[in-house]
């Protein structure tokens, strides 16, 4: 198998991981296809810096977050117009009215969140481990910890207030 | 939402998802292409638009080529029409070509032979357009006067304050314009590093 099938096999098996991040860290259909691209042309000049040392998946989030981290920061920098569009970037083809509530309302939570905290719901909800989790974000395990019990403490506040 | 219900709903999307898999070889191997690609979109649409631009000026110059009754004016059409339709074409085709390099199925070595040659090329269309927009700018000035006027407006004092100014203008402009090319193709350089075997 060459580098190029390589890659084309590991994308494919885990494309679904690289939407899932797009879909959080992004408002628009472009702007998600702008992250996806730029996710996989990422993965792709990293590929060869894998070694590995950790899981095929790890390395992805790895890659996958920091990309999305430094469109953010790039998008701090050079602010524009950003359209609203959740639901219809959210789904490739319709879902049933009652899951794309759901789904709704789950976006809706998570966008609250700051760009670090997103990731680690995130990765939380990808049903990663502590461990895990700090190796893909470079922060400790008791700081993951200590992070996602906050999280889950507003996600909960945030549930008091709206009831 | 508690995360339990969020966990619920992730793992529902997590399988619809997976349901939907719709990436082939060609598109992921585009992916990495795109990124080079379109580092030089904007600038292509640019020129796009000055190249239409300049072809209708061509148009006028030549609709009016009939006014232009001495040797002088009429060499002066010449290189106005030559420069506005063939330098601009040129930009134009340099750039398809530096778009076109084939990132992923040529060899490395292929590519950057292939990336320094397509540069050059356009930096050298840039530069000769910066040198001969200097002379255009006369050549448009004796031309506009004649067709518009039928007046020679170099005997007119107050043309001169007006051809320094446009002159520091275009200065300044041509340097903003080269550089803008310069930091393109070296971030599209960049682009091509990251992908060395």
């Amino acid at each position: 198998m060459t580098k190029e099938e390589a890659f084309v096999a590991i994308i494919q098996e885990h494309e679904g991981v690289i939407y899932k991040i797009t879909t959080v860290y992004t408002n628009s259909v472009s702007e998600q296809q702008d992250l996806y691209q730029d996710i996989v042309y990422q993965l792709w000049t990293a590929y060869d810096s894998f070694r590995n040392e950790s899981k095929i998946s790890t390395w992805m989030y790895r890659v996958a977050l920091n990309t999305a981290f430094s469109r953010i920061r790039k998008e701090k920098r050079q602010p524009r117009a950003v359209t609203l569009d959740h639901l219809n970037i959210r789904q490739a083809e319709p879902y049933d009215k009652q899951f794309e509530e759901r789904l709704q309302a789950m976006y809706e939570q998570i966008d609250q969140l700051n760009s670090l905290d997103k990731g680690l719901i995130l990765l939380v909800l990808e049903g990663k481990k502590y461990e895990e989790i700090g190796e893909i974000t470079g922060l400790s395990k008791t700081n993951v910890g200590t992070r996602i019990s906050r999280i889950k403490e507003r996600l909960r506040n945030k549930m008091t207030k709206k009831a | 939402m508690e995360l339990e219900e969020l966990q619920q709903v992730w793992t529902e999307l997590s399988q619809e998802v997976e349901k939907q898999k719709k990436l082939n070889h060609k598109i992921i191997m585009e992916m990495t292409q795109q990124k080079y690609r379109r580092k030089f979109d904007k600038i292509t649409r640019y020129e796009t638009a000055g190249t239409v631009i300049c072809i209708l000026s061509a148009g006028f110059v030549l609709f009016n080529f009939d006014k232009l009754d001495t040797f002088f004016y009429q060499a002066c059409g010449i290189f106005a029409i030559a420069f506005l339709v063939v330098l601009p074409t040129s930009v134009l085709l340099a750039l398809r070509k530096i778009k076109a390099i084939d990132l992923i199925n040529n060899p490395y070595k292929d590519t950057i032979v292939a990336y320094t040659k397509a540069k050059n090329r356009l930096l050298f269309l840039q530069r000769i357009g910066i040198f001969s927009s200097f002379i255009f700018f006369f050549v448009t000035l004796a031309l506009t006067g004649k067709i518009m006027n039928d007046k020679d407006v170099f005997q007119e004092t107050e043309i001169w304050y007006f051809i320094v100014l446009v002159l520091i203008g275009l200065l300044f402009f041509s340097r903003w314009g080269y550089r803008m090319y310069l930091k393109i193709t070296g971030s599209a350089e960049d682009l091509i590093e990251d992908i060395k075997p």
